[in-house]
């Protein structure tokens, strides 16, 4: 049941067809991890604070530097040195208090994956790295969780939405290991990949639209254009095909 | 058979700044052979040692994954080719 205020907070997007007091209802109800709280992770956690999410799970290992606020919005100046699953939680129970906000001190590894995702409805990839991203991947598959990925370069991002058993993931088009490295990136470019996460999460929570299942969407800021590629499960997956059944 | 290769941003400098090459072949491969000999700087950007795809290079055939088996994938007249990098930032 939504409270008079919370009528009045989301007005204006209960007002969207198909959205109504029941998709909020759905927005209040839902727990969603955010795997990082860096560049992808502040515009995902900002909008979904803002939205109306019931709980959301914020999980980072690193403090803030200076370096980072070029694009980690979450950050100011005055939070250089402090954890970033702080400097972040004070900004969005600022924004939101009716959101609650749980922030988690941890490096996301194969020993804690599953304990930290375990009962929320949706894990966001919001990773700097791709080992991670593999491991929330197939934690993912295993427990049934949607997986929203997001990932940038430069002026470059890609987004997809995973939903285990029934769309491609991760491990279906992996070829294997790329060199990790210091990447290039403007902070424009996870807002909007960021911005587009979060939105497939909300539409997911509310039930309304089109999913980016069996798609990558590229974004290429450069020269302003989104492609969309179509993408299938691989019966051979490691994560979620044949040979993963195989092993259970 | 034309076919026309469309490149990322990250290796345009590799194509005199071109976006889209044109080449002529009848698999992935032999249009990215194609696309070397025409630009023999951009092969290590896509290839290791012993001719294998690089593993964050990405290949698409008219938007649909070709993956895997990537280079052995027909292609035939007016086929569009997408070559993408896996990225990894967050």
């Amino acid at each position: 049941m939504l409270t008079r205020d919370e009528w009045e907070r989301y007005d204006r997007q209960i007002m969207i067809r198909g959205f109504g007091p029941e998709g909020q209802e759905r927005l209040k109800g839902a727990r969603v991890f955010v795997a990082g709280a860096g560049g992808l992770g502040s515009p995902v956690a900002t909008y979904l604070t803002a939205a109306g999410v019931g709980v959301i799970r914020i999980v980072d290992h690193d403090s803030v530097e200076l370096s980072n606020l070029n694009r980690q919005v979450l950050h100011w100046e005055g939070d250089i040195g402090k954890r970033k699953v702080n400097s972040a939680t004070e900004k969005l129970r600022k924004l939101n208090r009716e959101v609650k906000i749980e922030a988690i001190e941890e490096m996301i590894t194969e020993a804690n994956v599953s304990q930290l995702v375990a009962g929320f409805d949706l894990i966001v990839d919001a990773m700097d790295n791709m080992p991670t991203r593999y491991l929330l991947n197939k934690v993912a598959i295993e427990k049934t969780i949607p997986l929203f990925h997001g990932v940038v370069h430069g002026f470059e991002g890609r987004a997809m939405t995973i939903i285990p058993g029934e769309t491609a993931c991760l491990w279906c088009v992996y070829r294997g290991a790329i060199p990790e490295e210091k990447f290039p990136v403007i902070g424009v470019t996870p807002a909007v990949i960021g911005c587009i996460q979060a939105t497939e999460v909300i539409k997911y929570i509310v039930g309304i639209g089109q999913l980016l299942t069996n798609k990558l969407l590229v974004y290429d800021g450069l020269n302003m254009k989104f492609t969309e590629f179509r993408l299938k499960k691989n019966p051979n997956c490691q994560h979620c095909g044949e040979p993963a059944r195989s092993k259970k | 058979m034309s076919v026309r290769i469309n490149l990322p941003p990250t290796l345009h400098s590799f194509t005199n700044n071109q976006a889209v090459v044109e080449v002529n072949g009848s698999t992935v491969g032999e249009c990215l052979n194609e696309l070397v000999r025409q630009f023999p700087r951009i092969k290590p950007m896509l290839f290791d040692k012993k001719g294998r795809l690089l593993n964050y290079v990405d290949i698409y055939v008219n938007y649909e994954s070709a993956y895997p088996e990537e280079l052995a994938k027909p292609v035939k007249d007016r086929d569009e080719l997408y070559i993408t990098l896996i990225i990894a930032g967050g």
